[in-house]
């Protein structure tokens, strides 16, 4: 059933059955590609998102890597659709494969209608409406390498779903324009290529094409680039950081970014140097952050206790992975949840945010850096690896709602009207007015120790509670001022969902199927998870009758924060939980529902 | 005059090594004109760390180990301060290695001070990296700063100083802060700073000390022979001490911001929306 386009076969731009339109249309479509690391398959990921997203559909890409450069098996998911959806879908509507482990895994998951197409010079498959192309040999005579078989392999997608061919061609142009003239005429080729070939090509009876959505003028990003971008915007200017899967891009945007800001952004020799430069940068009066995973966020605890009793603001963005120790870096969990509500020896205030797509990723790390600052407490961003690092579609991101607050630093100006300056002065707030070192006629002491209000050290038992409450309280006082949560479908649903981070897309996929079923249901999106928002979440649970706490981790982190901070709703939270280190599936949400059986 | 944090009195010993630091660092501030403002020290964990709160100064009490860190941090931050940091040999030689190590290489204009009294003072007399072989029951062979100083092939500036001999401290201090000023990179000096209650070494050092200006091959510009002379000298059985690497180098080019061509660096850069709205805007245009 396999018919690999013989090299013989002169490519005609006419005649092929390829060109004949696709038979029925899809709302929703999932492309699987699977290779060995190497092969490119994230490249048509990326290029087939571009190509949806200019046709106006919402998109999300997910990649399942290994935490190695070269070899081993990787693949992509993409996904399209006329609805806003940020969540992988279950079934493959058509199969890329580069290998044969490629069609083992998208095989079972291929839907009864999908086709899969694959390259035929190094393996053969014997599926039904599977069709073979020799990319690597196609383009490895004209082009001399056989690494352009990826584009091939686009091209050909293109004919067989029925792509628009200009802006097809132009997905490519804009991928690959930033790495020049040859890399990009290459690619141009192995796209025509591609496309020849499957024009020449017949053989795939089921074919179908996507209907163009409404989504215009969207961007397709991810949430790592999405909080270097807001970290930027938002004023940050000190960036210290050690690679580590999956935060590394927030890194490397910035050294990209930041620069021309008069930003400095530096690798430092580990976590513990990272998050001390920054300590030293933010009391220097700089907006810092750094951006880290499990393994380097238990280095950084040290640092983190420092910055909050010594009161230098610092955000600290944690892209979560699969863990404890190594766990799989490239794998995605949400498990720091109480690592992070629980930071640290001793006791001391620490705000933790939860943003759930690229533009709230934007807005939160523009309010980690205000809330740091005007409150001195250390602001972590709680990210996961699908956050991080999936793509999805994204409003553009606005930048007439950034507003820089920098709290109670005082100017030059405003020193000079002091009669004393303690950096740890008792205020109503708990938050006292600091000018950065450098600033004339001023100086103080800072310091980690317990100390008085003019930072010397202290053993003074009634310092002692006057300055942890003074700490201690901003968690308090604070919470106005912290990112609401927010709710999702009718007030009057009696079926509750929780969640954080990229959890939220799935859910709202669930939340959706449910109502196709006739049972209404209600989302709460904890923007805020530490202090636990209890003036949220308590009346969200008071309007429904059961409520699903959903998460990626083993022990049902947050479902145990809400028990602990609301015992009187503890019958009605039910945990549904993955810990596989893939990302939930909407049915797999609804697997767990009893409402939608 | 608005009032600022006042220094408090030394927690340290009569007759500490550490108070040689402490004078030698007020004289080279007050002689180079530094002001009070502009002067960070940054100070670890330990009697020695301590110094900051014993001086007019913008103090940060770091963590154990990670002062350098920190001062790196400050200096980026803000190279218009003057940016020192001082702590013990465990301190920098122990928790604080990694650190110490890519100090030299990182070659921010800063001065690290080390008061090595070869243990660990204020935990109360435990064996520290550079303690002697049979102190305390130590089995390890002393670690050797300078030496490892001179073998990280950056353009900095290496002293070692010896607290009994507060005159030449305070000419090396200030040419250590003259060299930071000028932003030619990192300047570390060591100082021998005897710990009076638990390894009194004030007399054994005198002795030994070798200042190796007066030695006849001496040359600070060349890292070759500043090693040599430093490894014999150690072999036998001297302390070398003085200007062990005055870099030929005239100005370091390496991290922080030069405040040249209207730079201001991370701290003074303008960051509101308004003043950088069009770049902004490009930037995120750039979005696919």
């Amino acid at each position: 059933m396999t018919t690999p386009a013989a090299r013989s076969t002169p490519l005609a731009e006419t005649a092929g059955p390829g060109e004949s339109p696709p038979s029925h249309e899809l709302t929703d479509l999932s492309v699987m590609i699977g290779g060995q690391g190497g092969d490119g398959t994230l490249t048509v990921s990326d290029l087939l998102g571009r190509y949806f997203r200019k046709r106006g559909l919402y998109v999300y890409t997910s990649r399942n890597v290994l935490s190695r450069i070269r070899g081993g098996h990787a693949d992509a998911s993409v996904r399209a659709s006329r609805d806003p959806v940020a969540a992988v879908k279950s079934r493959v509507d058509v199969l890329v494969a580069f290998d044969n482990e490629a069609i083992e895994m998208g095989k079972v998951e291929l839907e009864p209608h999908g086709f899969v197409i694959y390259d035929s010079t190094t393996f053969r498959v014997d599926l039904p409406n599977s069709v073979g192309f020799p990319f690597a040999t196609l383009v490895g005579g004209p082009l001399g390498q056989p690494i352009f078989k990826n584009t091939a392999a686009y091209g050909a997608l293109s004919v067989l779903l029925g792509f628009d061919a200009d802006q097809t061609r132009s997905v490519i142009e804009e991928r690959f324009k930033r790495r020049g003239g040859e890399a990009l005429e290459k690619n141009l080729k192995a796209l025509e290529i591609g496309r020849r070939a499957a024009l020449a090509a017949g053989g795939v009876a089921n074919r179908f094409s996507v209907a163009p959505g409404e989504a215009h003028d969207m961007i397709l990003t991810t949430g790592n680039q999405a909080v270097a971008l807001g970290f930027v915007v938002g004023g940050g200017r000190f960036f210290a950081g050690y690679p580590i899967t999956p935060a590394t891009e927030i890194m490397e945007y910035l050294q990209r970014y930041l620069p021309a800001f008069e930003g400095v952004v530096r690798q430092a020799e580990d976590e513990l140097a990272a998050i001390n430069m920054i300590i030293g940068a933010s009391y220097a009066g700089a907006r810092v952050m750094t951006s880290t995973s499990g393994p380097g966020l238990s280095l950084m605890t040290e640092g983190i206790g420092h910055a909050a009793t010594a009161e230098i603001p610092v955000v600290v963005a944690d892209c979560q992975r699969v863990g404890p120790s190594t766990g799989q870096p490239t794998r995605h969990e949400q498990s720091d949840l109480s690592h992070l509500a629980n930071l640290g020896h001793g006791e001391y205030p620490r705000f933790i945010l939860s943003p759930s797509t690229p533009e709230d990723c934007f807005e939160l790390t523009v309010e980690a850096l205000n809330l740091a600052e005007k409150w001195r407490v250390p602001v972590i961003l709680l990210l996961d690896q699908a956050l991080c690092q999936n793509t999805s579609t994204s409003s553009r991101f606005d930048l007439s709602k950034v507003h820089i607050d920098r709290g109670k630093r005082l100017t030059a100006t405003a020193v000079a009207a002091l009669q004393q300056y303690k950096i740890y002065e008792l205020t109503e707030d708990g938050v006292s007015a600091v000018a950065p070192p450098g600033t004339p006629g001023v100086w103080s002491e800072v310091t980690g120790n317990e100390h008085d209000e003019w930072g010397h050290v202290s053993v003074n038992p009634a310092n002692r509670v006057r300055q942890m409450k003074k700490r201690m309280e901003k968690m308090v006082k604070a919470r106005d001022d912290l990112p609401p949560a927010r709710v999702f479908g009718p007030p009057d649903a009696k079926v509750g969902f929780i969640g954080f981070g990229g959890t939220s897309g799935p859910i709202l996929e669930a939340v959706r199927m449910l109502e196709t079923r006739g049972v209404p249901a209600r989302y709460l999106q904890a923007r805020t998870v530490y202090p636990v928002p209890v003036h949220e979440i308590d009346p969200f649970l008071k309007t429904v009758d059961v409520a699903y706490v959903v998460e990626h981790n083993y022990t049902g982190q947050l479902a145990r924060l809400l028990r602990e901070t609301m015992p009187w709703h503890h019958a009605k939270l039910r945990s549904i939980l993955k810990y596989d280190g893939s990302t939930f599936r909407a049915p797999q949400i609804l697997a767990n529902v009893k409402e939608a059986a | 005059m608005v009032q600022s944090a006042k220094p408090v009195s030394p927690i340290w010993c009569p007759g500490c090594g550490d108070f040689g630091v402490l004078a030698a660092m007020k004289r080279a501030a007050a002689n180079l004109k530094i002001p009070t403002h502009e002067l960070v020290l940054v100070g670890g964990i330990g009697c020695s760390g301590s110094i900051h709160n014993f001086l007019e100064i913008n103090g940060l009490h770091a963590l154990h180990g990670r002062l350098l860190a920190q001062a790196v941090g400050v200096k980026l931050a803000n190279p218009a301060l003057t940016v020192v940091a001082a702590g013990g040999d465990g301190d920098g030689y122990a928790i604080g290695m990694g650190h110490f190590m890519h100090a030299f290489k990182k070659n921010a204009s800063i001065l690290y001070i080390v008061m090595n009294n070869e243990t660990y003072g204020l935990t109360k007399g435990q064996a520290s990296p550079t303690s002697q072989i049979g102190f305390e029951g130590n089995v390890e062979p002393p670690f050797h700063s300078i030496l490892t100083a001179l073998s990280i092939p950056a353009p900095n500036f290496i002293a070692r100083t010896f607290s009994g001999d507060p005159k030449a401290m305070t000419s090396i201090l200030e040419e250590a802060l003259r060299f930071n000023r000028e932003g030619r990179g990192f300047a570390f000096v060591e100082d021998l700073s005897p710990c009076v209650t638990y390894n009194d070494t004030y007399k054994l050092w005198r002795e030994k000390v070798l200042d190796v200006a007066t030695l006849p091959d001496y040359d600070p510009t060349d890292r070759k022979v500043m090693f040599r002379l430093c490894l014999e000298t150690t072999e036998e059985g001297r302390i070398p001490i003085g200007v062990m690497h005055r870099p030929k180098e005239a100005a370091h080019d390496g991290l922080e911001l030069k405040l040249v061509g209207g730079r201001n660096g991370p701290v003074r850069t303008d960051i509101s929306v308004g003043t950088n709205l069009p770049a902004y805007q490009k930037l995120l245009a750039s979005l696919a």
